[in-house]
């Protein structure tokens, strides 16, 4: 690993970021769905809702970004020029995480300044967000590293969006408590999430934990998956 | 004279499929070697496993002194340069980011980026966004990309195909500066004259075998017939073997003021090619 090829790497990415409206319009339609979100709700918002935004932001933001910048260096072949490098595929993945990290805070930051950030101004609430970001920046990175293509990011992303980003969406289908479904997304990141923050900590951060170790092998499995391709 | 790249005893198998048959062949430090053969001949199979993208199924091989099994490591890659077929640049940044990208995964001083720019004749136009280049000037870039930290070894796939010829010879004469200052190439190509121009030796590559290897002229003179061709002012065009018993008849020719033009008849290494293996390159 080394300091000078990440920060290249963030340089690139930083300068290219601009002027790529695709990736651009995943921030921007995130700060655009706080703002129709806040328009919908009067007074303080409830903290599951804050934390759809959260989970919109990381989802969108930080799983769409990374693996768009990841897939678009395999479909136009520029990832094999990095590779041919001295530059190793970790400090490659450094690098656009940074990027993607700096994206995600300033997207998070506005969105939830939009609708009230005060509620999450706290220990429990920012340790919960570390963790989702941890655990959404892998899932982005695995995604990225076995799709050969921009496309395909989009049909990936959907269900990410969907099952993780919005979990808490599951409130507005009014199951039962006890129904399978909400058991199940229940242990889901963004539940477990509000949990660390409504109720208990080790067992809510315990499962967290073990949602990125899930992600953490899930990328691992890509990374071996792409460096012994022949 | 030290070898930049040792080939013993090759295979590549892709399943049932043997890309590379037993293909052995040594590149001296310093040489220009060109690698010529078909689409489907294992060129860039081979060009692949030497430069650490594939490993090969069986066979020993060695660049700059490092073994295969370190061709990922860094003390490798910043040795090598690579312009592959497929090698590609970051299309909505210039071309100096693109070069100052690679200059610093490289650890090359920044100030490379001019020098290469001036060798590949694009300096004035390095803060043009690459999406509006054209794919001559696409090329040339790519080829900047692989010199850009100064590597011992070039590995070239078609550096010149799609430029003109103004500007392929400008690259020509940057790549023979090139190889005075120490750098070896191997060279891929399809076009013969450039690589009777440059190479100091060609392999020729069929089915996965080498079927020669050698410098193009003693290629040339391997398989010329050694014959004189020769065309008269009263328009004869007469060919006369190369041997002591016609001596005469080309004195006379000459005495007598008859001979318009005469030259041997050694074939190009596209006749040669097509010759050994039966099948043009395309």
């Amino acid at each position: 690993m080394s300091v000078q090829r990440i920060h290249a790497i963030f340089e690139k990415d930083l300068k290219d970021l601009p002027r790529n409206i695709a990736l651009l319009m995943l921030p921007v339609s995130n700060i655009l769905l706080a703002l129709i979100y806040s328009l919908t709700v009067d007074g303080e918002p409830p903290i599951a809702f804050l934390y759809l935004i959260a989970g919109a932001t990381f989802s969108m933001v930080t799983s769409g970004i990374m693996m768009s910048m990841i897939a678009e260096e395999n479909e136009k072949n520029t990832m094999r020029g990095l590779i041919q490098s001295p530059a190793s595929l970790l400090d490659i993945i450094i690098g656009k995480s940074l990027v993607t990290g700096i994206i995600t805070a300033i997207s998070l930051m506005v969105s939830l300044m939009i609708v009230g950030i005060e509620p999450l101004m706290n220990f429990r609430a920012i340790i919960g967000l570390i963790l989702m970001f941890l655990f959404f920046l892998l899932v982005g990175i695995g995604i990225g590293l076995f799709s050969k293509s921009l496309a395909a990011t989009s049909g990936y992303l959907m269900p990410v969006m969907f099952l993780f980003g919005f979990t808490p969406m599951i409130a507005t289908f009014q199951l039962a408590e006890d129904s399978i479904i909400i058991r199940t997304t229940n242990t889901f990141p963004i539940m477990q999430a509000i949990e660390l923050y409504d109720n208990n900590f080790w067992m809510p951060l315990g499962i967290l934990t073990a949602w990125i170790i899930g992600a953490a092998l899930f990328t691992f499995i890509c990374f071996r998956k792409v460096m012994t391709d022949d | 004279m030290e070898n930049a790249i040792e080939v013993k005893g090759m295979q590549k198998i892709f399943g049932e499929h043997t890309a590379i048959n037993k293909v052995s062949f040594n590149v001296k430090q310093g040489e220009i070697f060109g690698f010529l053969g078909p689409s489907g001949s294992g060129k860039t199979t081979t060009v692949k496993v030497l430069t650490g993208e594939l490993k090969q199924t069986v066979g020993d091989v060695k660049v700059l002194g490092i073994d295969s099994e370190n061709f990922g490591s860094s003390a490798f890659k910043s040795q090598v340069g690579i312009l592959s077929d497929n090698s590609s640049l970051y299309e909505r940044l210039t071309i100096y980011d693109n070069l100052k990208l690679f200059c610093k995964l490289y650890g090359a001083p920044l100030k490379q980026i001019d020098v290469v720019l001036r060798e590949v004749n694009l300096h004035d136009e390095r803060s043009k966004i690459v999406s509006t280049l054209s794919k001559g000037m696409k090329q040339r870039v790519l080829l900047a990309k692989a010199l850009i930290h100064n590597p011992k070894l070039v590995f070239l796939d078609e550096p010149t195909s799609a430029l003109d010829p103004g500007n392929m010879a400008h690259i020509h004469r940057g790549l023979q500066k090139l190889n005075e200052a120490g750098t070896t190439i191997f060279l891929t190509t399809h076009n013969m004259e450039e690589a009777t121009e440059l190479c100091d030796r060609v392999a020729f590559l069929h089915n996965g075998e080498l079927q020669e290897l050698d410098s193009p002229n003693s290629l040339r003179y391997k398989y010329s017939t050694h014959a004189f061709h020769v065309e008269t002012f009263k328009g004869n065009r007469l060919v006369i073997d190369n041997q002591p018993d016609q001596a005469d008849q080309i004195r006379d020719l000459i005495a007598n003021g008859e001979i318009k033009a005469m030259h041997t008849d050694n074939p190009t290494l596209g006749q040669i090619f097509l010759k050994v293996t039966g099948k043009e390159l395309e």
